[in-house]
């Protein structure tokens, strides 16, 4: 896929997508680099996650937290907070809005 | 460049672009786990320093500017004679709350004496140094006592200002802590190693809140991290409000420092 248009998306993305890892249960950057790898969004930089992670922190919609993990390292372990849950349910609302007809007309196009 | 030093100046630009010290702290450090966690190059996951910095500066804005307060130190025409030998000329300092002065100057330059003046330890022979608020000064080496376990020293700090023993404990060991040292062991001074004595000296200075706070050459016997430990807690306790004026021959910090005496033309 051409990476400058994967930017662009994710950009709008990412913090939605980080805040609904987060819904289940805490997770820290590197973990959270992964699952987004494994769910197919593909491979996040350090670079462009910190900084998402660190906004969201900073307007309250996660905390964070350093401990020790139960093997290796400190780690800064984030949990989203009751704001970041409604931010969550709105963003992500409002995304499948604007997605489902988005994904409708390509799909059109890509058939047709 | 490889991690370690790709960290080194990141830190060093974030410094550099007044991100709150602690701040800072915090997302070096997220770096470093993520590096370690993940391998990489740094190049390649977070960017170069200066970019990411940027990037780190507009998510969490930097640090309040520092709004110098009133004058704490007022060094005017200090000058000072050993036999015909004369040490200080007419050296003048001025430093506000919230400022960090250095020192500096060759070895014999009369930096040391310059800052016992200025903690009334020594006269000048002619000259005027005006404090106000509360002084603390912390020497280059002496100042601990070689019998007592560091616990002892806190609560000989904190009985001078009122403080029971367990929280004059406490607020050593937190002090301390600043300076990345635990403070926790059962050690007598005369076993600590010089570094560590050094903090100990340098975390009594400290404690008892001084408006004023004057160090001479405060890292003797430290290693690079407890160097840079060192300088984020100046900064701390300037913004804070503290007046600083530290004693030096290492210009690296410079960038860090609000006012600069440079002694070495001022004698002879």
């Amino acid at each position: 896929m051409d990476p400058d248009r994967r930017g662009q998306w994710l950009r709008g993305v990412l913090d939605l997508c980080v805040l609904a890892l987060l819904r289940d249960g805490e997770s820290y950057g590197y973990q959270l680099a992964q699952a987004l790898d494994t769910a197919g969004v593909g491979p996040i930089q350090g670079g462009t996650l910190y900084p998402v992670l660190l906004r969201l922190q900073r307007t309250g919609l996660v905390t964070a937290q350093w401990r020790e993990g139960d093997s290796g390292p400190a780690r800064k372990y984030y949990q989203l907070t009751a704001e970041g849950r409604a931010a969550l349910r709105q963003g992500g609302n409002a995304w499948l809005a604007f997605v489902a007809p988005v994904t409708d007309i390509v799909t059109k196009g890509v058939d047709g | 460049m490889n991690a370690d030093e790709w960290l080194r100046v990141f830190a060093a630009e974030l410094h550099q672009r007044r991100v709150a010290v602690d701040a800072a702290r915090h997302v070096v450090a997220e770096a470093a786990t993520h590096l370690r966690e993940g391998g990489g190059d740094p190049w390649l996951v977070f960017g170069s320093p200066q970019a990411y910095a940027a990037t780190i500066v507009e998510s969490i804005g930097t640090a309040p500017a520092p709004r110098p307060g009133p004058v704490r130190l007022d060094a005017r025409g200090i000058t000072k004679r050993y036999g015909r030998r004369t040490v200080l000329r007419d050296a003048a300092l001025t430093v506000r709350a919230g400022q960090i002065a250095a020192v500096v100057g060759a070895n014999g330059c009369g930096k040391s004496t310059f800052l016992r003046i200025c903690a009334g330890l020594i006269s000048p022979d002619a000259g005027e140094v005006t404090v106000s608020g509360r002084l603390g000064y912390c020497p280059q080496q002496g100042g601990t006592a070689d019998f007592l376990l560091p616990d002892e020293h806190f609560v000989l700090v904190g009985a001078g200002q009122g403080l029971t023993r367990e929280p004059a404990r406490q607020a050593g060991r937190a002090a301390a802590r600043q300076l990345g040292w635990e403070a926790d062991r059962d050690v007598p001074a005369r076993h600590l190693s010089g570094g560590t004595r050094q903090k100990l000296n340098l975390t009594m200075s400290t404690l008892a809140a001084p408006d004023v706070l004057l160090l001479d050459e405060p890292y003797q016997g430290f290693d690079q991290g407890s160097y840079v430990n060192l300088w984020d807690q100046l900064v701390r306790l300037r913004d804070e409000g503290r007046a600083i004026v530290v004693v030096t021959h290492l210009l690296n910090q410079l960038d860090r420092v609000d006012v600069v005496l440079d002694l070495t033309s001022s004698a002879k």
